[in-house]
C-alpha cells in the first residue's frame, strides 16, 4: 500500500467463508472457523496482510474502523445453541410461544411434528400482573411472588431472562419493575424487556423477540467482547461496528445489548451494497439484489432508492421456525445454490433444498459426493472450467459430475446428460425466480422495472437466465460480486430506529399530540447524532407512520414528508400518501376512507464517510488471446463460447454472447442472445436479450 | 425456460419436468399474491388475522389447478361447480366481469363464504381461467348475529343474503345496486365494505397476473399443464391405494344433541377400498334426510368432507417424494356417493346449510378417517377435536369506546388435532376442514377490536387423547366482557360425543363452557346457544382434545418424559396410562416401566388404573384455575 491513510476493514463471517474487504475494494477469503469465528477473522487478516506486504499487526494498526457481520447468532438460534433462558409472561398466558400465530404447511401431511416453543414451558413462568388495552392496570404487579419466581430461576441455573407482558407497549411500568427486580435478585444475569426491545402490538411477536434476544445475550455478549479484545491485542485502536439486520451498523457495545439485531445481518448488507452499485453507474433507483452462495440464494430489493423492510422476520421455515417479531431488511432466502441436490419427485425434477454442503460437496469435488448438484450441472454444461475452479486451487472432476447426472437424472428421465444438466439449472433458476417474485410481490416491485444486481460466488451462472425470465433489461455484476455483504457492511451507515405508539385518525387528528410525539422522536434522534453519530459526516432523520384504514388489521408504513402538522392540508396529504402506498403494495385503495395511524417512527442515519471510489481491476489488465470453448445452452445445444477473464475486458467494451467471463471469484455466463459490457465502475452489465 | 414460444400453437404440447415445475411455480405465485392482498387489506379479524379464506385458479374445464395455502373445506370440491354455474348463468363472459357467488345450492360451501369469481379472458377473447377468492364474512346478514345459524329451520329463517352467482362488476366497475343492498342488510357495513374491497382486489390481482402468464407462456402450454398434472396425480393416487388392503369398513360419528335435535345426528360413513382397481368409494347415502336445522351440508361440503377424510388417511402411506396431490386427477380415484335431500349429501332448497363447514362436516371427515384407521396400522387418523368452542364464537355488541357496533368470529385457542401414525396432534388444527391452515388471533388485537379482555389462554394438562401418538390437548380460554354486554353465538360440538381415539388410542376430552359471573359463581351454558354476558362476566371455554392413535403403552418413553417435563402430562397419568414409572426428577425406572408396560399390554389396564371415561363436564384442575 502506497499511502499511510487509515484503512477501513469489513468482515463477513459466512457459513463457509470469512470475507474481508479493505476500503471496499480488495477482497480476501479464508475458511470460516465455526468453533471460534475469531480465528477465521484473524486468518483472513493474515491473507490480506500477506498480499499487501504487511504483518497482521501492521494491517490492524493502520486500520481506523472495523465493520463486522456474522451469521453466528442465526446459527445459534437454528441449532438451539443458545443460553438457558426463562420467559416471564402475564398470568393466564403461559403458552404464547407455544401457540405462535398458527398456520401450517402441507394440508394432508401429518408427518411433521408440531414445533416446540422457543423457550420450553418448564422455563416459562406466569407473573401476577395485568395491564388492559387502554394501558390501565388491571392486576397490580405482585412483587413478592415475582421475587419468589426469580429465586426459583436462580436455583434452576437460568442464564438469561425474557420478559413480555400484555400491553407493556402502552404501560411499561410492570416490565420495568421486573427488570429492576432481576437486577437486584439475579445480578449479572442478562435480561430483555419486550417493550424496550420491540415496542409493537401482537404479543407473540414481542414475546418471541424478547425470548430470542435474551437467549443470545450471554453468547453474543461474550463473543463480541472477545472480538474487540483480540483486535485490541493485535494493535487495533479504532472503532468496532457490527452489522445489523436493519442494514446498518451499530457500535459493538450497543449490539451486545440487543444481539437479536445481528440475526440475518449478513444478507441485510447486500442491498446496501446493491444500492451503491446502482448509484455508481447511475442505473436508476430500483433493483433486485441477489446473493447466490453454496447452499442458499438470498434476494433483497432497492425500491425507489429505499431498502424495503419486513415486519415478519422468521428464522427457518415459515410457521415452524420462530419469528423474531422484529422489522428487518426484507430478505427472502431459498435453499438453492451450487451445492443443491437434484432429485426426482415422481416425474417432476426437483432441485434442493437439500444441499451436498462443503463436505462431501458436489460430485465433481471428488470427495465422495454422489449426488448431482447444480455445480455439477455447471461443469457438465461447460460453464465451469474444471482446472480453473478457485483460480486453480481446487481442480474439479468433470467425469464425476457427468456420472452423477447420468445416474440420478438423465438415465431415469431418458435424456442426455447435457439436457439433464440444463434442466437442473433451469429448475434451480426457477426456484430463485420464485423467491424473487415472492418478495417483489409483497413489496410491490415489478421486476421488469428493476435492474438486477447479481452477487455471490455462483450468481453469475444464473444471472442472465433469471433476468431474461423476469423481463429485467439489465443485470449488473459488480467487481466485488463475490462479497456483496462485506462490501455492504463496509459502506453501511450508523442507523437507529425509534418508535412511539399514538393511535389517531385523519378524521379526528390531534395535531398537538402528534407534533409532541414527533418532536420527542426528533430529540431522541438528535441525542443519537450527538452520541454514537458524533464523528459522522452527514446525518439524516426521516419520519414515518404505520397507518391503516379503520378496522383494518395490518398497517402499512407511510413515509412522512414532514415532522410537524400545522395545516389541514398536511393531514389530507397524509391520507393521500396512504392511499398511494396501499395501492402500490396491495393493488387497491379505499378513496373515501379516513386513515388511522398507530405507531410513529423516526429513523436516524449517520453516514460514516466510507464510500466506494470505483474499480481496481481496471488498472492493469493484461491483453489476452481470445479463447473459445464448447458450452451447452438449452435451446441451442453445444455452441462455441468466447472465454474471457474479467480483467481483460476494457471499460465500454461490449461482448456478444455466448460467452463465459471468468473472474477471480466468480464466473459469469452470457447466454447466446445476450450481450455484456464493462462499465467505468468496473461492473459488468448484461442485457439478457441483447437490445442494449 | 426452454423456449416455450417454439411450442406455442402446437395442437397438444407435452411439458417436460422443467416446464411443469415452471408453470406450477407461476400459478402458485399468483395464488400467493391473491392471498397477500386479501390478508393484508381485510378489515375483519376473521379474514385479516385468522385468514379464514382461500384463493384458487381454475382452468377452462373448471378444474382447480392451483390453490396453495388454502383451507381444504373451501377448495377441494365446490369451486369447480361454482365455475360451471357461472358459465351456465352468464354464457357471455366478458373481461371486466366479476361475480359474487355464495349460494350453497350452486356449489358454494355455506352462505357465509362469499366468493368472487373472475373469468380470465385472454386477448383473443377466449375464457382461459377462472380465479376464485372465497372469504368467510364477519357477518352475512343472518337473522341472528352469527355466520352459523344452526337452529334455522330453513334458508328463510337463516336470513342470509344468497347471491347465486350475480354480476358484481362489469367493465371493472362495481354494481352499485348490490353494494347498497349489502350496506342495508349486513351488520357493521364499513367492515363488510373493507372486506369486500379486499376480496374483489384479490381476484383482480389474480386475473392481472394470469393475463401476463398467458402472454408469457401461451394458453396451450398452460392447458397442457393441467392435463399432465391431473394424470400424474391420478397415477400417484393409484399407487398409494395399492398399499391399502382390500377392505370395507363403516364408522359412525355422532353430532351432539341440541334443542331442535334432541337425539343428535349419527353420521354413518362406509369406505370401500379396491387396491387392484386403485379405487376408494366413500358412501354417505345411509344417513338421515335433510334436517329442519342449519347444519345440513351443502353438496360441496359433503363431498369435500369425505375427500378430507380420505386424504388425511391415505396421505401418509405414499412413499417419500411421491406425496399425494389433492386435485381433480387424484379425485378420479375417489368416488363419493351422496344422495339428494340428505343431511350429508345434496341439500334440497330451502333446507338451511348455514353451518356446513363445521358440525356435520367434521363428523363425516372423522368417521371416514376412522374407517381407514381400522384397516391398517399406519393409515388413518384419530378424530380431531370438535369445532367450535366459545373461544371461536361469533361475538357482537356495541363497543363503548367508540359507540359503534362490532361483529366478528374469534379465533383464540380452539380444538386440537388428532394423533396419527407418525406424529402427535397438531395444536392449532382447529377443525378437519381448516386443517391448521388458519391463523390464530392475537390477544392484543382482539382487545383493541372488541370490548373484551382475554384473561386466560392455556393448554390443559392430562387432557390429550392418550396414545402411541397422542392428540393435541384441550385449551382453556376465559374472555371477560369489558364495560359492555357481549353476545356469544355458541356452536360447540363435542361436549357430549367427544373425539374418538383409534387403534387402541384413547378418546379425547369433551368440550365445555360456562359463564363465570361478575359476582362470583359459575353457571353452565348450552353448547348451541345464544348467550349475552353482562359487563364483568367471563365466558369460559374449554375445547375438546384430539383422540389418540395406537395404544399409549407403545408410546416412546422419551416422548412421555418430555410431555411430563413440559407439563402436558402429570407423572401419575404417565404411569397409569403410559406405564412409564419415573421419580420426581423425571428419571425413568426402566425395569418397572418395562414390567408395567408388559402387564398393561397383556392384561389390559388393572381395574384401578383403567382410564376413566372423560367426565361429562369439569376438566381436571379447572376449579383450581378459576
Amino acid at each position: 500500500m502506497a499511502t499511510d491513510r487509515p484503512l477501513r476493514l469489513a468482515f463477513d463471517t459466512g457459513g463457509t467463508f470469512t470475507d474481508l474487504t479493505i476500503d471496499g475494494l480488495g477482497l480476501y477469503k479464508s475458511s470460516t472457523t465455526p468453533d471460534d469465528p475469531v480465528v477465521g477473522v484473524m486468518n483472513v487478516c493474515d491473507v490480506a496482510a500477506a498480499d499487501l506486504g504487511l504483518t497482521r499487526r501492521e494491517l490492524l494498526e493502520r486500520a481506523s474502523q472495523v465493520v463486522y457481520g456474522t451469521t453466528r447468532a442465526t446459527n445459534a438460534v437454528i441449532n438451539a445453541n443458545t443460553a438457558k433462558t426463562a420467559m416471564l409472561l402475564t398470568t393466564g398466558h403461559p403458552d404464547i410461544l407455544l401457540w405462535r400465530e398458527g398456520g401450517r404447511i402441507g394440508t394432508f401431511d401429518f408427518t411433521v411434528q408440531y414445533p416446540d416453543p422457543y423457550i420450553p414451558r418448564r422455563f416459562t413462568y406466569e407473573i401476577q400482573e395485568r395491564v388492559g388495552a387502554a394501558g390501565e392496570v388491571v392486576i397490580p404487579l405482585d412483587e413478592a411472588k415475582t421475587i419468589e419466581t426469580l429465586q426459583e430461576l436462580k436455583a434452576t441455573g437460568i442464564e438469561a431472562v425474557a420478559v413480555c407482558f400484555l400491553w407493556s407497549i402502552l404501560n411499561p411500568a410492570h416490565e420495568l419493575r421486573v427488570g429492576e427486580l432481576i437486577e437486584e435478585h439475579l445480578p449479572g444475569v442478562p435480561y430483555t424487556l419486550s417493550h424496550v426491545l420491540n415496542p409493537s402490538i401482537r404479543e407473540y411477536r414481542r414475546a418471541s423477540a424478547a425470548a430470542i434476544d435474551a437467549s443470545l445475550k450471554p453468547l453474543m455478549g461474550t463473543f463480541l467482547h472477545r472480538l474487540s479484545e483480540r483486535f485490541a491485542e493485535e494493535g487495533f485502536t479504532g472503532r468496532v461496528l457490527v452489522m445489523t439486520s436493519a442494514g446498518g451498523v451499530l457500535d459493538n457495545n450497543s449490539v451486545a445489548e440487543a444481539p437479536i439485531h445481528t440475526l440475518a445481518s449478513g444478507p441485510a448488507a447486500a442491498p446496501v451494497a446493491g444500492r451503491r452499485f446502482l448509484g455508481l453507474d447511475d442505473l436508476g433507483d430500483t433493483a433486485i439484489v441477489t446473493d447466490a452462495g453454496g447452499t442458499s440464494f438470498d434476494v433483497s430489493l432497492v425500491r425507489r432508492g429505499q431498502i424495503p423492510w419486513t415486519r415478519e422476520t422468521k428464522i427457518g421455515r415459515s410457521y415452524y421456525g420462530p419469528m423474531t417479531g422484529f422489522p428487518s431488511v426484507d430478505v427472502k432466502s431459498v435453499g438453492a445454490g451450487g451445492g443443491s441436490i437434484a432429485w426426482l419427485d415422481g416425474g417432476i425434477l426437483r432441485v434442493g433444498p437439500q444441499s451436498a454442503g462443503a463436505v462431501p460437496g458436489p460430485a465433481c469435488y471428488g470427495a465422495g459426493g454422489t449426488s448431482a448438484t447444480v455445480t455439477d450441472a455447471c461443469v457438465a454444461l461447460g460453464y465451469l472450467e474444471p482446472s480453473r475452479f478457485l483460480n486453480g486451487a481446487m481442480p474439479l472432476h468433470a467425469d464425476l459430475s457427468r456420472e452423477a447426472i447420468e445416474r440420478e437424472i438423465a438415465g431415469p428421465l431418458g435424456m442426455g446428460v447435457e439436457e439433464a444438466a440444463a434442466a437442473i439449472l433451469e429448475v434451480a433458476t426457477e426456484r430463485m425466480i420464485n423467491a424473487i417474485e415472492d418478495i417483489a410481490i409483497s413489496q410491490g416491485v415489478d421486476p421488469r422495472d428493476a435492474v438486477m444486481i447479481s452477487g455471490g460466488g455462483s450468481g453469475g451462472f444464473y444471472a442472465c437466465a433469471i433476468a431474461r425470465r423476469l423481463g429485467c433489461d439489465q443485470v449488473i455484476v459488480p467487481e466485488a460480486a463475490a462479497a456483496l455483504s462485506a462490501v455492504g457492511a463496509f459502506i453501511s451507515d450508523l442507523v437507529a430506529d425509534f418508535a412511539v405508539t399514538l393511535p389517531t385518525s385523519t378524521d379526528r387528528f390531534p395535531n398537538d399530540e402528534v407534533n409532541r410525539v414527533l418532536a420527542e422522536l426528533g430529540r431522541t434522534c438528535e441525542d443519537f447524532i450527538a452520541g454514537p453519530g458524533s464523528d459522522s459526516v452527514e446525518q439524516t432523520v426521516s419520519y414515518s407512520v404505520e397507518a391503516r384504514y379503520p378496522q383494518q388489521i395490518w398497517d402499512l408504513e407511510v413515509p412522512l414528508g414532514r415532522s410537524e402538522f400545522t395545516e389541514d392540508d398536511h393531514i389530507e396529504e397524509l391520507r393521500q400518501a396512504f392511499h398511494g402506498v396501499h395501492n402500490e403494495v396491495l393493488g387497491i385503495h379505499d378513496e373515501g376512507s379516513a386513515v388511522e395511524t398507530m405507531t410513529w417512527r423516526a429513523k436516524v442515519r449517520c453516514e460514516l464517510g466510507t464510500d466506494l471510489s470505483g474499480a481496481t481491476a481496471l488498472m492493469a489488465a493484461p491483453p489476452e488471446e481470445p479463447e473459445t470453448r464448447e458450452v451447452y445452452f438449452s435451446g441451442s445445444g453445444f455452441v462455441d463460447a468466447t472465454i474471457r477473464t474479467l480483467a481483460s475486458i476494457r471499460p465500454d467494451e461490449t461482448l456478444a454472447g455466448p460467452a463465459i467471463i471468468e473472474g477471480p471469484a466468480t464466473t459469469v455466463v452470457v447466454e447466446p442472445q445476450a450481450t455484456a459490457k464493462r462499465l467505468e465502475s468496473g461492473s459488468l452489465v448484461i442485457h439478457p436479450t441483447g437490445n442494449a | 425456460m426452454a423456449a416455450p414460444e417454439t411450442r406455442r400453437g402446437q395442437a397438444a404440447p407435452v411439458l417436460d419436468p422443467v416446464q411443469m415445475a415452471v408453470v406450477q411455480s407461476r400459478l402458485e405465485g399468483t395464488v400467493r399474491a391473491m392471498i397477500h392482498t386479501l390478508l393484508r387489506s381485510a378489515r375483519s379479524g376473521i379474514l385479516g388475522v385468522a385468514k379464514d379464506f382461500s384463493c384458487c385458479i381454475l382452468n377452462a374445464e373448471d378444474e382447480v389447478v392451483a390453490s396453495a395455502g388454502s383451507i381444504p373445506i373451501h377448495v377441494m370440491q365446490g369451486p369447480d361447480m361454482m365455475a360451471r354455474w357461472m358459465k351456465r348463468f352468464h354464457p357471455d363472459l366478458r373481461r371486466g366481469d366479476a361475480f359474487l357467488h355464495n349460494s350453497p345450492y350452486h356449489g358454494n360451501t355455506h352462505a357465509a363464504d362469499w366468493s368472487i369469481l373472475v373469468p380470465v379472458i385472454d386477448y383473443e377473447g377466449v375464457h382461459r381461467f377462472t380465479v376464485l377468492a372465497k372469504a368467510h364474512q364477519g357477518d352475512c346478514g343472518n337473522g341472528e348475529p352469527t355466520t352459523y345459524a344452526i337452529n334455522a329451520r330453513d334458508v328463510y329463517e337463516e336470513g342470509a343474503l344468497i347471491w347465486p352467482c350475480v354480476k358484481a362488476q362489469e367493465h371493472y366497475r362495481d354494481n352499485e345496486d348490490l353494494v347498497r343492498t349489502c350496506q342495508m342488510r349486513i351488520r357493521v357495513p364499513e367492515q363488510w365494505w373493507g372486506d369486500y374491497l379486499a376480496l374483489v382486489g384479490s381476484a383482480r390481482i389474480g386475473e392481472r397476473r394470469l393475463l401476463e402468464l398467458l402472454d408469457d407462456l401461451g394458453a396451450d402450454m398452460l392447458a397442457a399443464y393441467g392435463r399432465q398434472l391431473f394424470e400424474e396425480s391420478e397415477q400417484r393416487m393409484i399407487e398409494a391405494i395399492r398399499w391399502l388392503p382390500r377392505a370395507r369398513r363403516t364408522a359412525v360419528s355422532t353430532h351432539d344433541p341440541f334443542p331442535r335435535l334432541p337425539d343428535g345426528v349419527p353420521v354413518r360413513v362406509s369406505v370401500d377400498v379396491d387396491p387392484d382397481d386403485g379405487l376408494i368409494t366413500v358412501d354417505l347415502r345411509d344417513n338421515p334426510d335433510c334436517l329442519p336445522v342449519g347444519i345440513n351440508l351443502s353438496e360441496a361440503a359433503a363431498r369435500t368432507a369425505a375427500l378430507i377424510g380420505v386424504f388425511n388417511s391415505v396421505g401418509n402411506v405414499a412413499p417419500i417424494g411421491q406425496e399425494l396431490k389433492a386435485n381433480a386427477g387424484s379425485f378420479r380415484r375417489v368416488s363419493v356417493l351422496v344422495r339428494e335431500n340428505c343431511c350429508v349429501g345434496i341439500p334440497r332448497h330451502p333446507h338451511s346449510v348455514s353451518a356446513a363447514t363445521t358440525n356435520l362436516q367434521d363428523r363425516v371427515s372423522n368417521a371416514t378417517m376412522r374407517c381407514f384407521s381400522e384397516m391398517l396400522d399406519g393409515v388413518g387418523l384419530a378424530e380431531f377435536g370438535a369445532p367450535v368452542p366459545p373461544s371461536g364464537a361469533v361475538i357482537s355488541g356495541t363497543d363503548p369506546r367508540t359507540g359503534k357496533p362490532f361483529i366478528n368470529q374469534l379465533q383464540l385457542a380452539a380444538a386440537g388435532g388428532p394423533g396419527g401414525p407418525s406424529t402427535d396432534g397438531w395444536l392449532t388444527a382447529y377443525s378437519t376442514g381448516a386443517a391448521g391452515m388458519m391463523y390464530k388471533d392475537s390477544v392484543e388485537i382482539d382487545e383493541v377490536k372488541h370490548p373484551i379482555r382475554v384473561l386466560e389462554q392455556r393448554i390443559l394438562q392430562d387432557t390429550a387423547g392418550d396414545g402411541r401418538h397422542r392428540g393435541a390437548p384441550s385449551a382453556l380460554v376465559r374472555i371477560e366482557a369489558v364495560d359492555a354486554a357481549i353476545e356469544f353465538m355458541i356452536n360447540s360440538d363435542g361436549t357430549v360425543n367427544h373425539p374418538r381415539g383409534v387403534r387402541g388410542g384413547h378418546d379425547g376430552m369433551p368440550a365445555d363452557q360456562w359463564v363465570q359471573q361478575a359476582g362470583g359463581g359459575l353457571r353452565g351454558v348450552g353448547a348451541f346457544h345464544r348467550e349475552t354476558i353482562s359487563p364483568g362476566d367471563v365466558m369460559v371455554s374449554v375445547s375438546s382434545s384430539g383422540g389418540g392413535y395406537g395404544p399409549p403403552w407403545e408410546r416412546a418413553v422419551a416422548d412421555v418424559v418430555r410431555d411430563v417435563e413440559e407439563g402436558w402430562l402429570s407423572r401419575d397419568r404417565a404411569m397409569e396410562v403410559y406405564g412409564v414409572v419415573m421419580n420426581e426428577h423425571h428419571r425413568v425406572d426402566e425395569i418397572a416401566t418395562h414390567r408395567l408396560r408388559q402387564e398393561i399390554a397383556e392384561w389390559g389396564f388393572p381395574p384401578a388404573m383403567a382410564p376413566t371415561p372423560p367426565p361429562a363436564s369439569g376438566v381436571p384442575g379447572l376449579p383450581r384455575l378459576l
